[in-house]
C-alpha cells in the first residue's frame, strides 16, 4: 500500500492551484479558517473529526508498521521473523501448526485470551491485526479511489461546463450514461474486463475511481457554469489568455470547494463500495487483511460457529465511514449557511 | 407541452442513453486484453481449430463495427444474445431470473418508505428534541453500514440465534403453493413473507436512511412556507397544516430520490442476493462474471440499465403529474 500512500502526496498539491496568486489566497485562507472554528463548535462534526483522525493515524501507523516488517524481514509469510515486531503480530503471518488456535473467541467471552482481544481466525490470525491492517486497506483506498474521481470529474466537468455547447452534450450524455448503470455493476465489470479474469486491488482502485467520475462532473460543472460568467473570466479573455490556462487558474480553483465537501462524504461511499467488491471477491486478495474480504471469508460457513468474525469487520466499517460522514456533513454545514439545524 | 407529450418526450430523450449503456457494455466486453473464447475455456489447452470454429460459430471473428450492429439489430428485437456457457438465449434467463430481484427492490422500496416518511414527518415536527436526535442517529447509522454487513448480522440474530425466521432463499408467491410444497396459498403466501423480511430490511435500510433525510429536511422547509404560517395565523389544526399543507409540496424531492437511487439499489441487490443466496440478477451477473460468461455479462448489465432509465423516466413522469408547477420540458 505504500505506492498508494504516496500516491496520495502527490495528488494534494493540486487541491489548490490558485495557491500562486497572493489575493486568492487570502481570500481562501479566511474562509477555511471560519470553516474550522465552525466545526470546532459543532458537536457532531468534532466527533466525526476526531473519528477520521483516529483511524488515518492507524492506518499510517499500520502502513509504517508493516513497511518495517517487509524492509527488516523480506518475506512478510515468513512468520516468526513477522512475530518479532515489537507490536503486532504480522496480519498475513499464519501460525505454525503447533500453535494455531484457529477461531478463538476474543478475550471477553469463555474461552478467549488477552493476547488476541478480538480472537483468531479460522487459519489462527489474530483478528485485532488484522482489523488493525484493514483500516490501512479500507482508508487509502477510499481515498485514492476518490481523488481519481474527484480529478476525472473536474477535468470532465470543467470543460464541459466551460465549453457549453456540443462538447457539453456529448460529455454530459456520456455522464448521464455511465449514472444508469448500477456502480457496483459497472466497477466489477471494469475489474474483471480490464484484469482479464484475475482481479485486483488496484484494478478495484481504478475502477471505482472511474465510476465515481460523473458524480463530480456534475457537480463541478454546474458550479463552472456560473463561474464562467464572471468578469474576471472575461478579462482573462481579453487579455488573450488561453482557455487551457482559464480553465486550470481561474475556473477550477473557484469551483472547487462545495466538491471538497462532497468529495469527504463520497469518501465513505467508496469505502462502502470497496468493502462490498471485496466481499464479492473483486477486491482485495487474500491474505490481505480487508474488511470486506474478512466478511468475505467470516459469510457462510462461520456465522454459526464463531459470529465474532461477522462482528468486527463490519463494526470497523460502520465506524470508519461514520466518521467521514459526520465530518463531511459538519462541513456542509459550515459552508452552507443556508442549512441550519 | 401537455402530459401526454412530456412522456413520449421524456421516453425519447432515454434512447440515447440506452444506446450509451449498449455501446460502453459492448466495448468494455470486446476491447479487453485477451479474446474471449480463450478466456471463456480458462486456461486448457485451445486447440486452434476449436477455437476458430467457436469464433465462427459466434460471429466473433468479424470486425468490431460488424459485431456490434449484429448486437444492436438484436437487442431491437429483445434478442440480448446467445450465452454460450450455458447453451441458452440470455433473454430467457433474464427471465427467469428478473422475478426474484424486482421483488425484493420492491419490497426494500416498500419498507423504506413505509418507515422512512413517518420518522423523518415526526423528526421533523419535533425538531431539535430527543426524537429528532435519535432518528438522526437512525440516518447515520443507515447511511453509514454495508447493507451486506446487515444482513449478515440479521441472519445470525433471527435465524442462527433465535431461529425464527430462515436464512437463505425465497418463497416465490406467483408460483403454484404446489411447488414449493405448501399446503394452501395462505401458508404459501406466509412463507414467502417470512423469507422476505430478512433480505427486504438488508436492502432496504440504505434507502430509508436517505429518504427520511430528505423527508425531514423537505418537511423542515415547507414547514416554513408563507401559506403555511398564514394557515396557522387562520387557526387550522396543526394536524391538517401537517397532512394538508405541508406533507404535499415534502414529497416531489423524495420522488426523484426514489428514482435516481435505483442504481444504488439494484447494486445492492448483487449484495444481498449473494448474503441471502437468492436466485435473482445479482447472482446471474455473479455467476456470468466468474464464468466469463460475456453475452451473459453484457445482458445483465443492459438490462439493470435499462431498468434504472425506465425507472427514472417513471418517476420524472409522475413527478409531472403530482405537481401543478412543474412546467415540463422546456429547456433553458
Amino acid at each position: 500500500m505504500a505506492t498508494t500512500e504516496s500516491q496520495l502526496e502527490e495528488q494534494q498539491p493540486s487541491v489548490g492551484p490558485g495557491e500562486d496568486e497572493a489575493d486568492e489566497e487570502v481570500e481562501t485562507r479566511v474562509g477555511w479558517r471560519y470553516t474550522l472554528a465552525k466545526i470546532k463548535r459543532d458537536a457532531t462534526a468534532r466527533i466525526g473529526l476526531y473519528i477520521v483522525a483516529v483511524v488515518l493515524f492507524i492506518a499510517t501507523f499500520a502502513a509504517i508498521d508493516s513497511n518495517v516488517a517487509r524492509l527488516t524481514f523480506g518475506a512478510v509469510q515468513d512468520y516468526p521473523a513477522a512475530r518479532a515486531l515489537p507490536i503486532f503480530d504480522h496480519p498475513t503471518a499464519i501460525p505454525p501448526p503447533g500453535e494455531a488456535n484457529a477461531n478463538a473467541p476474543p478475550a471477553f467471552v469463555d474461552g478467549g485470551t488477552l493476547s488476541h482481544p478480538l480472537g483468531t481466525d479460522p487459519q489462527g490470525r489474530d483478528y485485532f491485526t488484522r482489523i488493525v491492517y484493514g483500516s490501512q486497506v479500507s482508508v487509502s483506498v477510499g481515498i485514492v479511489a476518490t481523488a481519481i474521481g474527484l480529478i476525472g470529474g473536474t477535468i470532465v466537468g470543467a470543460i464541459s461546463g466551460y465549453y457549453g455547447g456540443k462538447v457539453d452534450d456529448v460529455l454530459m450524455r456520456l455522464v448521464e450514461t455511465l449514472y444508469a448503470i448500477p456502480p457496483l455493476v459497472l466497477i466489477i465489470v471494469f475489474i474483471v474486463f480490464l484484469s482479464g479474469g484475475s482481479p485486483d486491488i488496484r484494478y478495484a482502485i481504478v475502477g471505482v475511481g472511474i465510476t465515481f467520475i460523473p458524480v463530480f462532473a456534475r457537480i463541478i460543472r454546474s458550479r463552472v457554469l456560473s463561474v464562467r460568467e464572471m468578469d474576471y473570466i472575461e478579462a482573462a479573455r481579453a487579455a488573450g489568455v488561453k482557455d487551457r490556462n482559464i480553465i486550470r487558474r481561474h475556473v477550477i480553483p473557484n469551483s472547487f470547494s462545495p466538491v471538497l465537501v462532497y468529495a469527504t462524504l463520497q469518501i465513505g461511499v467508496t469505502i462502502l463500495t470497496v468493502a462490498g467488491l471485496s466481499f464479492l471477491g473483486y477486491g482485495a486478495q487474500p491474505p490481505t487483511p480487508d474488511w470486506g474480504e474478512m466478511l468475505r471469508i467470516a459469510h457462510g460457513r462461520y456465522m454459526h460457529s464463531n459470529i465474532w468474525l461477522s462482528i468486527w469487520p463490519g463494526l470497523a466499517i460502520l465506524v470508519t465511514i461514520m466518521g467521514f460522514n459526520l465530518f463531511g456533513d459538519g462541513l456542509q454545514d459550515a459552508l452552507d449557511p443556508r442549512i441550519k439545524n | 407541452m401537455g402530459l401526454l407529450k412530456y412522456t413520449i418526450y421524456r421516453l425519447l430523450q432515454a434512447i440515447p442513453v440506452l444506446i450509451g449503456i449498449s455501446i460502453i457494455t459492448f466495448l468494455l466486453a470486446n476491447l479487453a486484453p485477451g479474446d474471449p473464447v480463450r478466456l471463456m475455456l480458462q486456461g486448457q489447452q485451445a486447440d486452434e481449430e476449436l477455437v476458430r470454429t467457436i469464433e465462427q460459430r459466434y460471429g466473433l471473428d468479424q470486425p468490431l463495427h460488424v459485431r456490434y450492429w449484429n448486437y444492436m439489430t438484436g437487442l431491437v428485437q429483445g434478442d440480448l444474445g446467445y450465452s454460450i456457457h450455458r447453451d441458452r438465449p440470455v433473454s430467457e434467463l433474464m427471465l427467469e431470473r428478473a422475478g426474484p430481484t424486482l421483488l425484493l427492490v420492491l419490497s426494500a422500496y416498500v419498507f423504506a418508505i413505509v418507515t422512512a416518511i413517518p420518522l423523518g414527518i415526526i423528526a421533523a415536527k419535533r425538531r431539535n428534541e430527543p426524537t429528532d436526535h435519535i432518528s438522526r442517529i437512525v440516518a447515520l447509522i443507515g447511511v453509514s453500514t454495508p447493507s451486506f454487513w446487515i444482513g449478515i448480522m440479521l441472519i445470525i440474530i433471527f435465524a442462527v440465534q433465535l431461529g425464527v425466521l430462515p436464512s437463505a432463499g425465497l418463497v416465490y408467491p406467483w408460483q403454484p403453493p404446489e411447488a414449493a410444497g405448501h399446503d394452501g396459498y395462505l401458508e404459501h403466501w406466509i412463507e414467502s413473507i417470512r423469507h422476505l423480511i430478512l433480505p427486504m430490511i438488508a436492502l432496504g435500510t440504505l434507502q430509508m436512511a436517505t429518504l427520511m433525510r430528505v423527508e425531514r429536511t423537505q418537511m423542515i422547509e415547507s414547514l416554513q412556507e408563507e401559506y403555511v404560517k398564514l394557515a396557522r395565523a387562520y387557526g387550522v389544526p396543526e394536524r391538517t397544516i401537517l397532512r394538508k399543507h405541508a406533507f404535499r409540496s415534502a414529497q416531489l424531492p423524495i420522488i426523484t430520490i426514489i428514482g435516481l437511487n435505483l442504481s444504488t439499489a439494484l447494486g445492492g441487490a448483487v449484495l444481498i442476493e449473494t448474503v441471502f443466496a437468492i436466485n435473482g440478477m445479482g447472482r446471474l451477473f455473479i455467476e456470468a462474471i466468474q464464468q466469463l460468461d460475456y453475452q451473459l455479462i453484457m445482458g445483465v448489465t443492459m438490462v439493470l440499465g435499462a431498468i434504472f432509465v425506465i425507472g427514472v423516466v417513471i418517476t420524472d413522469i409522475s413527478y409531472a403529474y403530482i405537481d401543478p408547477r412543474v412546467t415540463y420540458g422546456e429547456r433553458e
